[in-house]
């Protein structure tokens, strides 16, 4: 039955309807979740856009369980993590990257104060027991990953109480004690069998672990300091900077020579000197192969150090010597009285990698009566000589599997490096510990477990005229003159500052519920059903009617619309 | 009430007197006098609407566009490059079916850049759909805009009253006034077919595909057709509440009997009965005027020819390669009648030149002989490089 047509072609409400522009269609916009450059880069595997958009929503607790659903600890990782999501933050090309860390911190901190529950799934026990050795964060980790798919998990620790590293390493400056005793507290209240003081290889024995439990993760750190001398030479009363840190944590004291330098490049070697420093060493100087962050430092080249405590280092008068390493020891006897250092310059080796090598007449010396590195730890192979072999570290795939250990797993600085995988992080110790639950999971229910992989989102293909500049979250410091042993250096942001800080994300990749695609489709073949959403899931194509014009892909401001051939 | 005045002002009172709702132009000569003359009427309170100033003649016909489509009786004036700036909407006022009203003030089309009066600007829309109605004076363009409001909302369909520029625009006149009253009681509440209405929503402007485009094109041919009608019945209301016609699809003047006929279109119309009263030998032709040039008033013209062995059309605009316009559409129309005239086919009068009483002369004694190919009779051959006589 044909349409009577009007005079002047005037439609009634609906009868537009009757014309399916729909097939005039060549290409079809589509939805395409991309990976936000922050979640791509995050060793802990957090999808900072998805947390973020909750957020701006308003809903603190929902982004939080969003937060937890890779990482457990934000209220310590928001403190500790070098937050490479901020490094690559698109928005850095626009203004300023989205304070992350602040955020995560405070979500974290809001979890603990309002005591939001972790989301483990409900029901009964699945069939399964783990044992976890180590309680740091990649066993910590794999414990709450585990126990929120509903297996059992024993997680034993040599020390009176969990949290590895983060208690035995870092200094309560960065790390309040009683955030991370809350936050572990809360882990393991999800209902994970705790016992400490069981040392491996002491008290128990892996083969033992292995016979007892379905399977076994290994988030056993590194405990032994690196093997370190210069030419062969080593001062007599020699101490590693790791062992020092430790020890001050423990009973609250450390050596006071007149000047010191430390030689390293992590975090290890930071918060000593900054110890050291506080302590009344006149010097303290800091000699490390890597750069200082700078418009002309190479990323990879910085050293692995969260950039606000280097910053802060700075501050309290620690002395860096970037690029450079200890050439000579000035010895007095076995004392050591001053040491000669070089500058190194990065040279294509025979390889074709570059390598670090010395630049001959760029020695100057520093008169020091104390040297400590602090080059980093390899696996202490007590009760894992077998499975180690000769390795510093334990080679795994992806999801901490150990080649022909089919029920061991390992995680943490206990696993060698990899190039996708690379460690030496609390948030790496986190992703490792979730990717080995993942890995057991999959094994248990004899699956192949997966890595996700989504498109990336340059920063060149967002629509940034649909963003306004705004200034990036200052968070509270604390100034020099109050800055002691104990009382933390920086704060968190108030709840007000913290939601319009995730305001501030461009939602790359994802929806940003801007309504542009809505509003803008000449054909309203874009459908809303609901108010709002984080996901773009309430906005519906209409493929009746689009005509494929791509003005929707086009003025997405978060190139979350894409335009494919018309099947 | 007799009254002197200069033309765009008496079509500016005209205007003010039918209630438009929304003005929307922008100046352009001949035509400026006639929106600076409605913006003093609503300066001084004397006129109630919505002047809207705009930035060019595309927005200004847009403006009136979407005033019209929203149910308000709407008015623009333009001339020349103001009205091929307007094209793209003069066309989508007449296809979505708006009743606008237009003043053009006729005016030569650039270049060479000339702002004198001839026909060329309205011909360059004469496809759009508008009904077109030249005036051969400003009593004929005052009561002319008072029928064109009633015309384009009887039919749903916008209508351009032609005034030749400068000629009439600007010539004062004295002439009759309607009063506020008869007005009124000639038009109709602007209650239109249709228009925007949120309460009983409806989309104008659709887009047609190749399965409805022909229909809709047939059904505005026809309501353009049907306008022969509504123009003469409009006219011929005037007529009884004034006393005054303004000449319906066309008039003749002259000798009903005369073998010989002169057909021209505007003001030189009344040039040519003033010669035709005045000139020695004048008589010996009649005189029609075609008032209504779209729709195009063929049966008339058929009549009105009746008896006539030459016909000689004026043209005030060339078709570069063809010759006149008018002269072509004359000459198709006659072509169905049961015996055609000779036709003489001449242009005169381009880019203002003046057209005297002793043109009538001329043109009446071109009817001698067999006709000659289209020409311009006023052509200064001395001012040609012989190569391009």
């Amino acid at each position: 039955m044909p349409v009577i047509m009007t005079e002047g072609a005037f439609a009634r409400p609906g009868t537009s309807l009757d014309f399916k522009t729909g097939t005039w269609r060549s290409e079809r916009p589509v939805h395409k979740h991309a990976t936000a450059p922050c979640h791509k880069v995050c060793p802990a595997g957090e999808d900072q856009q998805a947390w973020l958009a909750k957020l701006q929503e308003n809903h603190p607790a929902e982004a939080w369980a969003r937060l937890v659903m890779m990482n457990p600890m934000p209220a310590v990782s928001g403190r500790v993590c070098p937050h490479p999501c901020e490094s690559a933050c698109n928005r850095g090309h626009y203004d300023e990257a989205i304070a992350i860390h602040g955020l995560e911190r405070w979500l974290g901190d809001e979890a603990i104060r309002q005591n939001w529950a972790y989301p483990v799934e409900k029901g009964p026990m699945r069939p399964g027991h783990v044992a976890v050795v180590g309680a740091g964060p990649a066993g910590l980790s794999a414990a709450y990953h585990l126990r929120r798919r509903r297996y059992k998990v024993t997680l034993f620790d040599s020390q009176p109480e969990a949290g590895g590293l983060l208690r035995s390493a870092i200094p309560p400056t960065r790390l309040p004690r009683d955030v991370l005793d809350r936050e572990i507290e809360r882990i393991l209240a999800t209902g994970i069998d705790f016992r400490p003081r069981v040392a491996l290889g002491r008290d128990v024995v892996l083969e033992e672990l292995s016979r007892d439990f379905d399977a076994v993760f290994l988030g056993i750190g590194a405990g032994r300091s690196r093997h370190w001398d210069v030419d062969g030479a080593v001062p007599a009363d020699l101490r590693e900077g790791l062992g020092l840190l430790r020890e001050w944590l423990a009973v609250g004291a450390v050596p006071t020579p007149n000047a010191v330098v430390i030689h390293g490049g992590g975090n290890t070697a930071v918060d000593l000197a900054r110890v050291m420093k506080r302590a009344g060493v006149a010097e303290v100087h800091v000699i490390t192969a890597s750069g200082l962050p700078g418009p002309d430092t190479d990323p990879d080249d910085v050293l692995n150090v969260v950039p606000r405590e280097l910053e802060q280092a700075m501050e309290e008068g620690v002395v860096f010597h970037p690029h450079r390493t200890i050439q000579r020891l000035i010895m007095r006897g076995s004392k050591v009285v001053g040491v000669e250092m070089v500058r190194l310059k990065k040279l294509p080796n025979a390889k074709g990698r570059k390598s670090r090598i010395a630049f001959e007449g760029t020695e100057t010396v520093l008169h020091v009566d104390m040297v400590i590195p602090a080059i980093g730890e390899v696996v202490d192979p007590d009760g894992v000589e077998a499975l180690l072999g000769t390795h510093d570290y334990f080679t795994a795939d992806p999801w901490g599997r150990i080649a022909d250990h089919e029920r061991v797993f390992v995680g943490g600085d206990a696993r060698d490096w990899t190039r996708d995988f690379p460690g030496g992080t609390v948030s790496a110790a986190i992703g490792d510990g979730r990717r080995a639950a993942e890995g057991i999971d999959a094994a248990f229910q004899r699956l192949t477990p997966r890595l996700e992989s989504r498109p990336d989102i340059p920063f060149e293909t967002l629509n940034l005229h649909y963003y306004e500049s705004a200034p990036r979250l200052r968070l509270p410091v604390l100034p020099l003159d109050q800055r002691n042993d104990s009382a933390e250096i920086e704060g968190g942001p108030s709840a007000g500052d913290a939601l319009a800080e995730a305001g501030r994300c461009l939602s790359c990749g994802n929806c940003l519920a801007c309504d542009n695609c809505w509003t803008l489709c000449p054909d309203s073949a874009v459908i809303k059903t609901v108010e709002t959403a984080s996901d773009g899931s309430h906005y519906v194509f209409d493929y009746d009617y689009c005509k494929g014009c791509g003005l929707c892909a086009a003025e997405c401001p978060c190139g979350f619309i894409g335009m494919i051939a018309e099947p | 009430m007799r009254d002197a005045l200069e033309g765009s002002q008496a079509i500016a009172r005209a205007v003010g007197m039918c209630r438009p709702g929304v003005v929307a132009a922008y100046p352009i000569t001949p035509q400026t006098h006639i929106v600076e003359n409605i913006s003093k009427l609503v300066a001084d309170g004397a006129l109630h609407c919505e002047l809207v100033s705009v930035e060019s003649e595309f927005s200004a016909a847009s403006v009136v566009l979407g005033a019209a489509a929203a149910g308000s009786r709407a008015y623009t004036a333009s001339s020349s490059q103001g009205i091929l700036l307007m094209a793209e909407v003069v066309y989508d006022i007449a296809g979505m079916r708006l009743p606008v009203v237009m003043t053009c003030a006729n005016r030569a089309v650039s270049a060479p850049i000339n702002i004198w009066n001839d026909h060329q600007d309205s011909m360059a829309v004469r496809d759009s759909g508008w009904i077109q109605i030249h005036c051969t004076d400003n009593q004929q363009a005052v009561d002319t805009t008072i029928q064109a409001f009633r015309i384009a909302q009887d039919l749903d369909l916008p209508v351009m009253v032609c005034v030749d520029g400068f000629v009439l625009t600007h010539t004062l006149e004295t002439l009759d006034m309607p009063d506020q009253e008869t007005v009124d009681r000639y038009l109709p509440e602007p209650a239109f077919a249709r228009r925007l209405d949120s309460a009983n929503p409806l989309s104008m402007g659709t887009l047609v595909g190749p399965d409805y485009f022909t229909e809709i094109r047939h059904v505005q041919h026809r309501a353009s057709c049907r306008a022969l009608d509504v123009i003469a019945a409009a006219d011929r209301d005037w007529q009884a509440l004034t006393g005054r016609a303004s000449g319906g699809l066309l008039t003749v003047d002259g000798d009903p009997d005369a073998k010989i006929g002169v057909l021209a279109m505007g003001s030189v119309v009344s040039t040519f009965r003033e010669a035709m009263e005045t000139l020695p030998g004048g008589k010996k032709a009649k005189l029609i005027n075609l008032r209504t040039f779209r729709p195009f008033p063929a049966q008339a013209l058929i009549d009105a020819c009746a008896g006539l062995r030459h016909l000689v059309v004026v043209d005030r605009s060339l078709s570069p390669g063809l010759g006149g316009i008018l002269a072509t559409e004359v000459k198709a129309a006659l072509a169905d009648g049961p015996k055609m005239p000779k036709i003489h086919a001449v242009a005169l009068g381009l880019g203002g030149r003046d057209v005297p009483m002793e043109a009538w002369t001329r043109l009446v004694a071109l009817a001698k002989d067999a006709p000659e190919p289209f020409h311009i009779l006023d052509l200064d051959p001395a001012k040609l490089d012989p190569a391009d006589l």
